[in-house]
């Protein structure tokens, strides 16, 4: 193991001891003489012959692809035109580059192309509106269809709307939500299909056909996006399953007998992702199944695992990779973190609960069921996405359209309660700039993304685009980090992240190579880290974090641990900051210190970016204002990966 | 205009606004006349229709009745809040009656282009459908991770080394392994650009192929690029890019359509609008 930071002489002849000139140029002071070098560098390059062959036939993804899985449009049911202006076909446009116009009236342009999107608007919600007017005694039973109710009664038909709208947007339905599969219902399925159709282009922008299946019992969600591999043909085939009987369930079991169906009756092929279960009140990451308070059995872990390769583990709606009670010793753990109830707050989160709502605690407690189940139910991939109600993928920290078109970016958008209830409230300040979904594809088409999502050979960001490798395998050597070619390594010697290790050779421990490219135009690295899950021999489930890689030549102590912090250089009046510390690129291999064969493992990647302004410092620049003391004014966004899992 | 007639939403809406100027007010309804909430065949199989369409087989005899049974409430609840006239004054309502008209505007302007029109417009637009330009190129990398402090001078002597070199020769060597790699075959400089960044991309957008440039800058280090092949791209055939043309094209009728459906629409009203409160207040005192 070894680090690579910013490098004396001799830790660099060592990093760079696979390069033929790197090494021989470093280990020279400032006054080597030009002509000698020259003649070493001929001498070892020139017999060498032309690079075009190395790279001819490979079939390995060779970068990343980065997109949005997670976007509402104005047809998130008909209520959800009323904020947002933009449709399907604009959400692709913008996604594509174009400058469009947003609801709120300014001009909005993503700083560069994603590279696929997902358009997901809710499944629910067409038939609402009448229903709710009729006055249906189920919705008036509901403190919110009450109070919507009586608004329309007395006039105030605007302000319930608007607040029908904001509370759909951000999925707070209340119980007894209207069914759909109406005429409307249907041309906006039609349409989506349709915007999706036109937008992609194989090869160059990817039009994923999907829609959000909004799980919200009892206010805790449970969301999932379903996407489709296959083209409108086959979509089209089906109309979306929604959570209101008699026609859908809220029960995400439901929703896998429905995929099922969908797969066999039209020959598509289709998966799921969940996401916010930081607003799920403990019920996104079950060992209690909460629609029947049994155990989760292997038919639900069979499920589970079948259809939903992929989580959502950071979006608008803060990050949900851990917390800080159950990671009380990772200092990077309390990020973005929206632990103040569920998704409506309309009940108060309780410690208890958050085990079963992040990401890592999901993993940890997944390698145990899989030890009582035979089938590990939480054994997903991670993205990132937006969950943008706005049309537009925009979570720049310094081009953020925020969550819903009233959040679009305004000079009290910051000081407006997203969320308020009597139990808590959520400030417009604490929404996130994240995230994307990367994706390693070979290449940029429907087929090529999904099947790679399937694999799981994917990573979360909260926003910029660092590119990441993460291989695992039992013979990476230190020498593999400065390899020519490190991704064909890493598919020679191992398997990609969201892969599997088992078959432990005897005496041996698995190895990592990892490796993180900063984003183009964004800020550069402050580490890289593995964090490892197992569940020990007396069968509690342990983490342990492992800086693997840091910049700036800091120590990492022998505990794998790096205590000193990176430093900061954002200048918050200005919203700025600079790339004079933190690494643009590291690489490097690993190997679990603490191995023992005979323990169920995973290992994922976390990589770390030096502090920048966080979009709140942009909007006080920009619209010259004074963020109250509480409100965070810098972030350290991140990428994590897929784990990859050791399996005895 | 028969695809909005077809809309049981907007028949409810016709329905609703006769009931509501047969009666104004539920309250002042009799109840000695009661309505006639017909179901027709056509009706049930459009609701078995949505069920079949939702699970891929038709609904069983209990599921059907249940659909029924829903409609009627719907229709029910439906009519009578129309009556109350819940509708008036309700953004919702509005709008989604707004989108269908757009809708509507949207369905009339797309009839099947010629192709003489998609020519045409693909003649006049040619910006939208021009292929990209495709280079090939690899580059020697000189990582400012790695070089924190020599990047310069290794530069310098790179540089030198390059002069002399040729093509043949693979002087990726020279420099340090690039996490994305050291070739880039027929790539767009879209692509580019999100790879190294836009400033190293528009560099490298100017530079003649067939020997070393550089270095170019980028936010990871240096580079040296050696473009091979650089493939400008061009306006295709029609036959080639018919369905982005057709997309194009019927977007830009869209937009056109919305726009004079809604100037001829807005003639028809004389509009006043009247100052904000707090102007009309400041224009009293002007007076």
């Amino acid at each position: 193991m070894f680090r690579l930071s910013s490098i004396s002489g001799a830790a660099l002849a060592a990093v760079c001891a696979a390069s033929v000139f790197a090494p021989t140029v470093a280990a020279q002071n400032a006054t080597t003489d030009i002509g000698t070098l020259d003649k070493e560098a001929a001498d070892k390059a020139f017999p060498i012959k032309p690079p075009y062959s190395p790279y001819a036939g490979r079939n390995f993804p060779t970068r990343p692809y980065f997109g949005d899985t997670h976007t509402h449009t104005s047809y998130s049911m008909d209520a959800g035109a009323f904020g947002a202006r933009l449709g399907p076909k604009d959400a692709y446009r913008f996604a594509k580059g174009e400058e469009v116009i947003a609801s709120s009236g300014q001009r909005a342009k993503l700083s560069r192309p994603l590279d696929f999107m997902v358009v997901t608007d809710h499944s629910d919600g067409m038939g609402f509106f009448p229903q709710l007017i009729g006055g249906d005694p189920g919705l008036l039973a509901t403190p919110q269809g009450r109070k919507w109710y009586d608004e329309i009664n007395s006039g105030k038909g605007a302000q319930a709307a608007i607040d029908i709208v904001t509370s759909f947007g951000k999925g707070q339905m209340p119980k007894g939500f209207p069914t759909p599969g109406t005429p409307a219902y249907r041309s906006a399925w039609r349409e989506t299909i349709k915007a999706a159709e036109e937008a992609n282009e194989p090869g160059r922008f990817t039009a994923f056909i999907g829609y959000e299946w909004t799980s919200n019992a009892g206010g805790n969600n449970l969301h999932r996006n379903i996407i489709w591999r296959d083209n409108g043909a086959k979509a089209s085939l089906v109309e979306p399953f929604t959570t209101l009987p008699p026609l859908g369930s809220p029960n995400p079991r439901d929703l896998w007998k429905w995929m099922a169906m969908c797969e066999e009756k039209t020959g598509a092929e289709i998966l799921a992702l969940a996401h916010n279960g930081n607003l799920s009140n403990g019920r996104m990451f079950p060992i209690i199944e909460s629609f029947n308070g049994k155990r989760i059995d292997r038919e639900y872990a069979e499920n589970r695992t079948r259809w939903e390769p992929l989580y959502e583990a950071t979006q608008i709606k803060g990050d949900g990779e851990t917390h800080p009670f159950l990671s009380p010793n990772d200092e990077f753990a309390n990020f973005e973190r929206w632990d103040k109830g569920n998704l409506d707050l309309t009940e108060v989160k309780k410690p208890e609960m958050l085990e079963f709502e992040y990401v890592r605690s999901a993993l940890k407690n997944g390698l145990k069921m899989e030890a009582e189940l035979g089938v590990n139910p939480y054994k997903f991939g991670l993205v990132g996405s937006t969950d943008a109600h706005t049309g537009l993928a925009a979570v720049e920290e310094d081009n953020f359209f925020g969550k819903t078109s009233s959040s679009e970016p305004s000079a009290d958008r910051a000081m407006h309660p997203f969320v308020k209830t009597d139990k808590a409230v959520i400030m417009g300040w604490e929404t996130t700039a994240s995230g994307y979904a990367a994706v390693w594809a070979t290449e940029n088409t429907r087929e090529a993304i999904f099947d790679a999502m399937k694999r799981r050979e994917t990573y979360a960001t909260t926003g910029p685009r660092m590119a990441v490798r993460f291989f695992g395998g039992w013979d990476f050597e230190a020498a593999d980090a400065n390899n020519r070619t490190p991704a064909r390594i890493g598919y020679t010697k191992g398997v990609p992240m969201g892969g599997d290790l088992n078959n432990a050779p005897q005496g041996k421990s698995p190895t990592f190579l990892v490796a993180a490219l900063k984003d183009p135009i964004g800020a550069n690295l402050d580490r890289i880290q593995v964090i490892k899950g197992w569940v020990g021999k007396d069968g509690q489930t342990q983490e342990r974090i492992y800086d693997v890689a840091v910049s700036g030549g800091r120590k990492i102590d022998a505990d794998g641990r790096s205590r000193t912090a990176v430093g900061s250089t954002v200048d918050i009046a200005n919203a700025t900051w600079t790339n004079t510390i933190g690494a643009g690129e590291m690489i490097t291999v690993w190997k679990d210190p603490d191995f023992d064969p005979a323990l169920r493992a995973f290992y994922y990647v976390r990589v770390i970016e030096i502090p920048t302004p966080r979009w709140t410092a942009y909007d006080a620049k920009y619209f010259g204002i004074k963020m109250p003391a509480e409100v965070t004014m810098t972030t350290t966004e991140r990428a994590y990966t897929s784990p990859i899992w050791y399996t005895p | 205009m028969i695809a909005l007639l077809r809309e049981p939403l907007l028949q409810f809406l016709a329905l609703g606004a006769m009931l509501f100027a047969l009666y104004g007010f539920v309250g002042k309804r009799s109840a000695d006349a009661p309505e006639k909430i017909v179901v027709s065949a056509s009706r049930i199989a459009n609701l078995g229709d949505g069920f079949a369409r939702t699970w891929r087989r038709p609904p069983s005899g209990q599921e059907l009745q249940g659909l029924i049974e829903d409609y009627i409430r719907d229709e029910v609840f439906y009519r009578e809040g129309r009556a109350a006239g819940l509708d008036r004054d309700d953004v919702i309502i509005r709008r989604r009656v707004r989108q269908k008209m757009e809708f509507l505007a949207e369905d009339m302007s797309v009839p099947e282009p010629s192709d003489e029109q998609l020519a045409a417009y693909l003649a006049s637009n040619p910006q939208l459908f021009r292929t990209e330009d495709q280079l090939t190129f690899h580059h020697v990398f000189l990582s400012a991770t790695r070089r924190a402090n020599t990047i310069e001078s290794d530069s310098k002597q790179v540089a030198g080394v390059l002069a002399r070199a040729d093509a043949a020769v693979d002087a990726t060597l020279l420099g340090d392994p690039f996490l994305l790699g050291e070739e880039f075959r027929g790539i767009s400089p879209n692509k580019v650009t999100s790879i190294f960044g836009e400033d190293f991309s528009r560099r490298i957008a100017a530079t003649e192929t067939g020997r070393w440039q550089g270095p170019v800058s980028s936010g990871f280090g240096q580079h040296f690029v050696f473009i091979s092949e650089r493939v400008s791209g061009s306006l295709p055939l029609l036959d080639a890019v018919r369905p982005a043309v057709r997309r194009e094209w019927a977007n830009a009728r869209r937009l056109e359509a919305e726009q004079k459906l809604y100037a001829s629409l807005r003639e028809r009203y004389e509009i006043v609008v009247e100052a904000p409160p707090s102007k009309a207040a400041s224009a009293e005192v002007d007076r």
